[in-house]
């Protein structure tokens, strides 16, 4: 499998892993509700089937993320991974039935765009050697 | 914006950005071998622990956040943390931000003062 495939289809499998999670924790977090600093919100918490979803999620998202952080700068990789922000929105309207308001779509729109000139940015080799650099006693005063 | 909601999607981006940045240091570790070696190489420095331990705070702030905002607009504010992360990238990393970076910042920057001011 050469990189370029590699790399999608790392972040499509993160992409899900993320969206299954967040919605995951909304709805743990209604199950939970009356928010309190009480040991009785943990003990909902615990108690939203929900969690275990985000829970799934996120360990699903963190495996795939270190493999693809290896190589990949940190900029770049976070910034892909963040295109979850349009599933999420698209979920979140589906299930929830959330709308978003005029001022709120042209702030998606202008989130959105940010994240796709960042992920889509020429990414350059020398960030993870400056930061395995910074990390290794190999290469002094780097 | 309630100033509870404010604080708590601060807290968010505190801890979302150093473990991000915690991780980079844990898989960033300059040591030969895939696979396994790759893993045991990270599992002997502090990075990935501490990383892990942000992780796990903003499991618990996250679930607050998301119980006081709907989730389109957690995640849409949640976008700040990219912006959090290039920065402490080139300050800690020294990664370049060159001009598509800095525009991405903007634009990611805005949106998200348009949402949060909505």
């Amino acid at each position: 499998m050469n990189m370029r495939r590699f790399y999608l289809f790392g972040f499509l499998l993160l992409l899900s892993f993320d969206t299954v999670s967040q919605l995951s924790f909304k709805l743990a977090a209604n199950h939970a509700i009356p928010l309190v600093i009480a040991p009785s919100w943990l003990f909902r918490v615990a108690t939203a089937p929900w969690i275990y979803g985000a829970v799934l999620g996120y360990l699903g998202a963190f495996v795939t993320y270190m493999s693809l952080l290896r190589h990949a700068p940190v900029g770049a990789a976070f910034a892909a991974s963040h295109l979850q922000v349009v599933s999420v929105i698209l979920v979140s309207a589906w299930l929830f039935h959330e709308r978003l308001s005029l001022a709120e779509l042209l702030g998606s729109a202008l989130i959105v765009g940010g994240i796709l000139v960042l992920s889509t940015n020429k990414s350059d080799t020398r960030h993870a050697d400056s930061a395995a650099a910074l990390l290794t006693d190999d290469h002094p005063g780097s | 914006m309630s100033p509870l909601i404010f604080i708590v999607w601060m807290l968010n981006v505190v801890v979302d950005t150093g473990g991000q940045l915690a991780f980079k240091a844990a898989a960033a570790h300059g040591d030969e071998g895939g696979g396994m070696a790759h893993w045991r190489a990270m599992a002997r420095r502090p990075w990935l622990w501490l990383g892990i331990i942000f992780f796990c705070a903003e499991f618990i702030f996250w679930l607050v956040f998301l119980s006081l905002v709907p989730l389109s607009e957690g995640i849409l504010l949640g976008s700040l943390n990219i912006v959090a992360v290039l920065v402490g990238g080139r300050l800690i990393f020294n990664e370049r931000l060159n001009s598509r970076c800095l525009l991405g910042i903007f634009l990611i920057a805005a949106g998200v003062a348009i949402v949060g001011l909505a």
